[in-house]
């Protein structure tokens, strides 16, 4: 080969190269990252080409009221950063013309990990999650055709999915759930202390470590390490109130009496009130409930009772021990990371 | 130099070239031509013509019923060919609705060839109910969509009737997985004379549908005039209509 041609073939391959590296640059800081040590995601996108601009629309969505029928809930109505992306400690949010919910609002992250939606698990898939809040008649009240129908009329968010998809596409259900899962699986919450221990960062002094034990015997049954969930649905001895059966009323899960999600307990002390209708507004209510409150229904979940007993062992001592604990999932970077903010 | 410009100049012709040559082949091969599917909507034993807001009266529930919505998802239609082999459709999707006049669904570009039977899904397969956001037919705001237990309504039927309680019926059938799933896969055979596709005739497939079907197995107005969710009831209206819809005749 003469040099001049090796040159050439030299140049093109260098082309190439860069090419593609600065796909995969523009990429990878738009990638879900997230720890060694957690499970690969559930949610592979698939069809939805994660991008930046994508994610930023999303969280432009995320923030807009226009997605409710007046114009005056947007989804960080009830999901506020500063909580986690749970709402403001109320125990039932509040939705289109001050209509209240049943349920309490959950909070958000790690939701790439989620196999299901909502306290019951009756949403099958992130993409189609947000059809729920943005329809139901206590919350936003609007309709995906009027919704769709006003992103496209309006000028910003015309130019906007455009940009995102192509100037030969027209702003449809599929494009708005696409970003709004953009957003909302770019939510990982990995950097609490519990995070920093994992990493070998930080050491857990005396009483986290204490802590850490006593949560590791009683309680990663259910809030499995590291996502602090196992995103089963249980009995968890609650008292029926409200004719809410949880998942049993749900025809095409059709399980057991009182069967809610197990909820993560990362960023725990943030999101009070507690359960799926924030009947608990403490911690300490909610261990309490778990050592000495269970109302024993009969598909009461077995990791809650011990040898005929029913409730965990759990001493004021070990209480305390708990809490220090959970306080080493709050993860504040998750809650002031301007990425996710309005 | 000279000759690194005149090799990238051929290697970028030939790849141009290439590219090219494939585009050809694939759109001088056979004489495609479109289908169409045409379901009729009759009433009763009797088989009058079913439109919106007249009213009907049930031959067995005599039920007065005046419908509002009648819509449901017709999906994954397939023709077979003489030689015994299948031509799916891809992204075979559709509503039919007797509000918009949505009763005539074109199949596109059928490729050239005789064809014995065609296979209809009524309904929506399971896959594209757990697949995430959808767009055309599937898409939520077709409002045929359950947000809260994420899954097709694969049939509506809304009206107003003096013998319900609440002086009107609404019934959103579904329900994609289990014993109680609601779509139904089936195959009609054209008889004698196959359906001829050569892209220089109209193509038409005739079925009859016959919403008073839904009732033949179900309970009066009087006794249950709503009905949202999965379940044994959605099973059974369901089937009793999907299996009545029969098949007409062809035009070729």
């Amino acid at each position: 080969m003469s040099t001049s041609i090796k040159q050439g073939l030299g140049l093109l391959f260098m082309i190439v190269i860069l090419g593609s590296c600065q796909d995969i640059q523009d990429e990878a800081s738009f990638d879900l990252s997230y720890p060694a040590y957690f499970p690969e995601p559930h949610y592979q996108f698939g069809k939805n080409k994660l991008t930046k601009d994508g994610f930023e629309l999303g969280k432009s969505l995320f923030y807009d009221p226009i997605v409710s029928r007046d114009s005056t809930i947007s989804c960080s109505s009830c999901h506020f950063q500063g909580h986690a992306f749970a709402d403001h400690n109320s125990t039932l949010s509040t939705g289109i013309d001050g209509l209240k919910g049943v349920r309490n609002s959950p909070a958000m992250f790690n939701l790439a990990w989620n196999t299901s939606f909502m306290w019951d698990g009756g949403i099958n898939h992130i993409e189609v999650m947000p059809v729920a809040p943005i329809t139901n008649h206590v919350e936003m009240d609007e309709t995906m055709a009027k919704l769709v129908a006003k992103l496209r009329s309006n000028a910003k968010y015309n130019a906007y999915f455009k940009q995102v998809f192509g100037n030969n596409t027209e702003v449809d259900d599929q494009q708005i759930l696409f970003v709004l899962a953009q957003f909302m699986s770019l939510l990982v919450s990995d950097n609490s202390r519990y995070d920093q221990f994992r990493k070998g960062l930080v050491e857990f002094d005396e009483e986290e470590n204490a802590g850490y034990l006593i949560f590791k015997k009683y309680c990663t049954q259910c809030h499995a390490e590291p996502l602090f969930t196992d995103f089963s649905f249980r009995n968890n001895g609650l008292e029926f109130k409200n004719d809410d059966f949880g998942r049993q009323k749900v025809p095409l899960l059709d399980d057991d009496f009182m069967k809610f999600k197990v909820p993560s307990l990362r960023n725990v002390e943030m999101t009070y009130p507690y359960m799926h209708d924030g009947r608990f507004r403490t911690l300490k209510m909610v261990l309490d409930h778990y050592s000495t409150s269970l109302v024993p229904h009969e598909n009461l979940d077995p990791s809650l009772k011990n040898a005929g007993q029913i409730g965990i062992p759990l001493s004021e001592n070990d209480k305390e021990k708990l809490l220090v604990f959970l306080k080493t999932l709050n993860d504040y970077t998750f809650i002031s990371n301007p990425l996710f903010g309005e | 130099m000279k000759y690194f410009n005149f090799i990238i100049v051929l290697i970028i012709f030939s790849v141009l070239g290439l590219s090219s040559c494939k585009k050809e082949e694939t759109v001088t091969t056979k004489t495609s031509g479109d289908v169409g599917l045409d379901i009729e909507h009759v009433w009763g034993s009797a088989e009058e013509e079913f439109i919106l807001n007249k009213e009907y009266t049930h031959p067995l529930t005599n039920d007065k019923m005046t419908f509002t919505i009648f819509r449901y998802y017709v999906s994954n239609l397939r023709l077979k060919s003489t030689d015994g082999t299948w031509f799916t459709q891809p992204d075979s999707y559709y509503i039919v609705d007797l509000g918009t006049d949505e009763t005539f669904l074109s199949i596109p570009e059928v490729p050239g060839g005789e064809y014995t039977d065609i296979e209809v899904t009524f309904g929506v397969d399971s896959l594209h109910n757990v697949s995430g956001a959808q767009t055309g037919a599937l898409a939520p705001s077709n409002s045929m969509f359950w947000s809260w237990n994420s899954g097709y309504i694969m049939l509506k039927a809304e009206g107003i009737s003096p013998n319900s309680l609440t002086g009107n019926f609404i019934f959103h059938l579904g329900g994609f997985m289990g014993e109680n799933k609601v779509q139904t896969t089936k195959t009609y055979n054209f008889g004698t004379t196959p359906l001829v596709i050569d892209g220089n005739r109209e193509a038409e497939i005739h079925l009859v549908a016959n919403p008073a079907k839904l009732w033949h197995s179900a309970d009066n107005l009087a006794t249950k005039s709503s009905m949202t969710i999965p379940g044994v009831i959605a099973k059974t209206m369901s089937s009793t209509f999907y299996n009545g819809i029969k098949f007409d005749h062809i035009h070729n």
